[in-house]
């Protein structure tokens, strides 16, 4: 196994090079510098700021430099809007995002292959029919309406109300947020952290469960499936043993696929409840075009999606063992 | 079986009740109510991007640069358009009419305590600060800002040619205009008397600044303020939170006089705590807000002092029609407050362009005939919600040369088709006829094309044909530099309240790439501008400030013009409220009365 990871992590450092190459290129087909400092910058102040981030030298030296400084793990380039590093910037982000997305993946991934195999039992029948209007009715919502309602009736009434302080309508001035470990913090999550997480559950759980669900239907019509009528398999044990079971590989790429965006964060809901994640702290800088922000969190997120590919072959021959790593 | 889920139900519920309890009680003191006493204001956008004065140019670098720092001069909190000493013992004299300037600096003004200064205690302030702070001005630091001071000074500018500039300027390198008489005496000469230059002095990017601050912080100056400031810094998690704890040195500042109040003042009971030293609370936290709601939301349950409302949210607070705060709101003690700013949001014609530009009364009556057609109350209930403020001429409300109740003697404001079609008859177009599309540069923004459609269909209705070129802004920037721009919509907001300022966009060496994008040339009007901008305010001045802004109507080489209101909920806790744009160091005279916070 550890000489496919290897294999495949040298069959990707092309592709990654090939990535930073594109991205690269595609942050310099306007001047970032002149885009930066705006419409009142001087020639020459736009001249010092060009040197001094190094964006006059040939291409090719800029190109070389930032693979030094990725293979190195040196993200000490500092960003320009708030002059912390690149490196700082991904550190503090990262535990807020994952404080969001990882209670979210996991508890919507557990509900939703619930009800996916819940729905697929009954499959044609009226609590099938009823759960996948209800996934249907809630993919049909915009995200931003579940988080404008979520912050409203969760947060919001209940203090006016009810007079309970239980969720924060947005991270507030007084939170310590210097500390990217804030968020994690039992009482602190339940305080700020909660309610973003109900609403990207509720949000998720519509798309999850119609494709686990058709993932568990197309596997019902499979021959190990007849086998085990034959054989006198009950068919909660059909269901919930033999097929969740080779159900997994669709199931783990799905999963697998969500990686890159669990540390990505959701923009949304970091931008609506202020927290100071990856998402959000992305955001910004495309806003305020930081180009060294942007530049970097793109290298470290492509970086991401590359491993997370080579987990999830892993994870295929984990879980089947008809999959062979070669 | 049964009893079983029960009792594990009810386990849950109690440990869920009891992570929640104590969440709450993490929440109550986050946003710090107890014995400090905490203001917590919002800022709207990602906040500032520096904490170096020098350094800073938006209303965010600004909100937050004046808690820590302080100018020679400030905004008067009960008269936000005049000024009054702020680190000045008095108003700075003159003996020669304006050329040489006398500062005295107040005694007893210390820096901030910090590990910079010698025992970590803040120095007291001298006249090398102050030339140390305007020097930084002019140098890669302050780069940004040195439109503010180039040729103001004598000897500033070879001072920043010959030092300034480079990797180390010399700060020890003498400025011939700056003339220091003693630690707390100094004299300023300028290269002419320019007026404008005691408004400079209470910008905030003149703030004094510590040099051993500078030196010591380096690179990193600009996350370390040391100032004069009523506020410390606490924390600042950049485009997140900005906290700041009470100067415990704070020099002797105190609440405006009740003279000073205007009678509505009064009524408001502004005065009430005059004469009494600032700043009132411990400590102030901003906040920033990127999405209304949240910041809406939070507003509404009590956490915050005060909002400017978003314009989404506007008829949730606000009755359009009489202006008055809506019950939901004054139920509460939420109290309204409007501001008037000092915005020139106009339509400019290159006056070098062959087909709108030019001074022949052909020109003349074309443009004034599109100026004719023009609604701008349809702009205003379209994109103002109706609060916007229309005048004639480019000089803001509230500043000398502002025509009363916004009409001047001479105008060319519409709608009035009827007059508008004789001027384009007697610009050789009748009915529109001949006359080529006009290309009409504006940015992409929905906001824009909203009002480009609208400005589509109001000239449509004389026969001129709109030719709208959305382009990104640094294109349309780039288009109206290089004077290929016919046409194209752009907002001025005062750099200081004085008409002067708007009166130089129409001087005729400041063209294009310059701030007079019109191209606008008359020897006469630059002749007027040279003669204003050494002239202190007076009835004179102020004649002088209406004949030119009469000649620009009476040219049109823009139609405008409209000033937006802003529009203020102030929380109940919150106390001596005034809230203003044109400065932001009044948070020290704001107070909080905790008792009256949401329980």
């Amino acid at each position: 196994m550890w000489a496919y990871i290897l294999r495949k992590l040298l069959y990707n450092i092309p592709v990654y090079l090939g990535i930073i190459l594109v991205m690269m290129l595609a942050l310099r087909v306007s001047d970032p510098v002149a885009a930066y400092l705006g419409k009142n910058a001087t020639q020459q102040e736009i001249n010092v700021k060009r040197t001094e981030m190094g964006l006059d030298r040939p291409f090719i030296v800029q190109y070389a430099t930032f693979v030094g400084q990725i293979v190195t793990f040196d993200f000490s380039e500092q960003g320009w809007n708030n002059k912390t590093s690149v490196g700082k910037q991904l550190a503090s982000s990262i535990p807020p995002s994952l404080a969001i997305t990882v209670p979210s993946l996991v508890t919507s991934a557990l509900i939703s292959m619930t009800v996916a195999l819940i729905a697929a039992f009954y499959r044609g029948r009226f609590p099938d029919k009823f759960l996948m209007f209800i996934s249907v009715l809630g993919m049909s919502i915009s995200f931003l309406v579940y988080v404008i309602l979520g912050q409203y009736w969760g947060a919001f009434l209940p203090q006016q109300r009810l007079n309970t302080d239980v969720f924060a309508v947005a991270v507030s001035a007084g939170a310590d947020v210097s500390d990217p470990w804030f968020f994690l913090r039992p009482n602190k999550w339940v305080y700020y952290c909660m309610l973003p997480v109900i609403i990207n559950v509720i949000v998720t759980m519509g798309y999850d469960t119609r494709y686990y669900r058709a993932v568990m239907v197309e596997e019902t019509n499979r021959d190990y499936i007849v086998t085990a009528r034959a054989k006198g398999a009950t068919r909660r044990k059909i269901m919930f043993v033999h097929m969740l079971k080779n159900a997994m590989i669709p199931i783990i790429t799905h999963l697998m696929i969500t990686l890159p965006f669990l540390i990505a964060g959701s923009v949304v809901l970091e931008m609506y409840f202020l927290i100071p994640g990856m998402g959000r702290t992305l955001i910004n800088a495309i806003v305020n075009k930081d180009f060294p922000v942007i530049q970097g969190f793109t290298a470290v997120l492509a970086a991401i999606f590359i491993v997370s590919n080579i987990l999830t072959d892993v994870l295929y021959a984990l879980v089947d063992p008809r999959v062979r790593l070669s | 079986m049964m009893g079983v889920l029960k009792r594990t139900a009810m386990r849950t519920i109690a440990a869920t009740s009891l992570a929640l309890g104590s969440a709450a009680h993490g929440a109550v003191a986050d946003i710090g109510q107890g014995a400090l006493k905490v203001l917590q204001v919002p800022m709207r956008t990602d906040g500032p991007k520096s904490l170096d004065p020098a350094a800073g140019s938006t209303v965010y670098d600004n909100m937050a640069c004046c808690q820590f720092y302080e100018t020679l001069l400030e905004n008067k909190y009960a008269d936000p358009l005049d000024m009054e000493p702020r680190l000045l013992a008095e108003i700075p004299t003159t003996d020669d009419g304006g050329l040489t300037w006398n500062f005295k600096l107040k005694p007893g003004v210390r820096f901030h305590d910090d590990p910079c200064f010698p025992g970590g205690r803040g120095r007291a302030i001298r006249s090398d600060d102050v030339f140390y702070s305007i020097k930084r001005l002019a140098t890669r630091a302050g780069a940004k800002n040195w439109w503010l001071l180039e040729g103001a000074i004598v000897g500033l500018d070879a001072w920043r040619d010959s030092t300034g500039m480079t990797d180390s300027p010399d700060f020890d390198a003498p400025v011939a205009g700056f003339i220091k008489r003693s630690d707390a005496e100094f004299q300023i000469r300028l290269t002419e008397p320019v007026y404008r230059f005691m408004y400079v002095l209470s910008m905030f990017q003149t703030s004094v600044v510590a040099r051993e601050a500078v030196e010591t912080y380096g690179k990193n100056f600009f996350q370390h303020p040391v100032g004069t400031g009523p506020f410390i810094l606490d924390t600042w998690v950049p485009q997140q939170s900005l906290t700041a704890n009470r100067n415990p040195n704070y020099h002797e500042v105190r609440y405006p006089a009740r003279d000073e109040w205007s009678r509505e003042d009064q009524r408001m009971r502004l005065h009430r705590p005059a004469g009494q030293l600032v700043p009132f609370v411990d400590r102030i936290e901003f906040t920033m807000y990127v999405p209304d709601q949240p910041l809406w939301l939070d507003f509404g349950a009590g956490k915050l002092g005060y909002i400017m409302v978003p314009a989404p949210m506007f008829d949730l607070a606000i009755n359009r029609r009489t202006n008055e705060l809506n019950s939901e709101f004054a139920d509460r003690g939420v109290t309204h407050q409007s501001d008037l700013l000092l915005d020139f949001i106009f339509r400019g014609f290159n006056m070098e362009d062959p087909l709108v530009g030019g001074y022949s009364s052909e020109k003349k009556a074309l443009r004034q005939a599109i100026s004719l057609a023009v609604d701008w109350q349809e702009f205003n209930e379209s994109n103002y919600m109706g609060q916007a403020y229309i005048y004639d001429g480019p000089i803001p409300p509230g500043l000398d040369g502002h025509p009363e109740g916004g009409r001047a003697p001479l105008t060319y404001r519409g709608p009035n088709l009827a007059l508008a079609a004789e001027k384009l008859a007697e610009a050789g177009y009748p009915g529109g006829q001949g006359l080529d599309p006009i290309k009409y540069f504006t940015d992409q923004s929905d906001e824009s094309r909203k009002m480009t459609e609208t400005f589509k269909k109001q000239m449509a209705r004389i026969g001129v044909t709109i030719d709208p070129q959305y382009v990104d802004f640094s294109t349309l920037i780039d288009n109206v530099n290089n004077k290929r721009a016919p046409m194209f919509a752009f907002a001025w907001s005062s750099d200081y309240p004085d008409g002067e300022n708007n009166l130089a966009l129409f001087y005729g060496p400041y063209e294009s790439p310059g701030s007079n994008h019109y191209n606008y040339k008359r020897a006469e009007y630059d002749r007027m501008y040279e003669q204003i901008r050494t002239m202190p305010p007076s009835d004179e001045r102020t004649a002088i400030y209406e004949t030119m802004r009469d000649m620009l109507i009476e040219d049109t080489p823009y139609l405008g013009s409209m000033a937006r209101t802003r529009h203020y909920l102030i929380a109940p806790w919150m106390l001596n409220t005034r809230v203003t744009e044109r400065y932001w160091g009044w948070f020290k005279y704001v107070d909080v009365d905790d008792s009256k916070r949401p329980s």
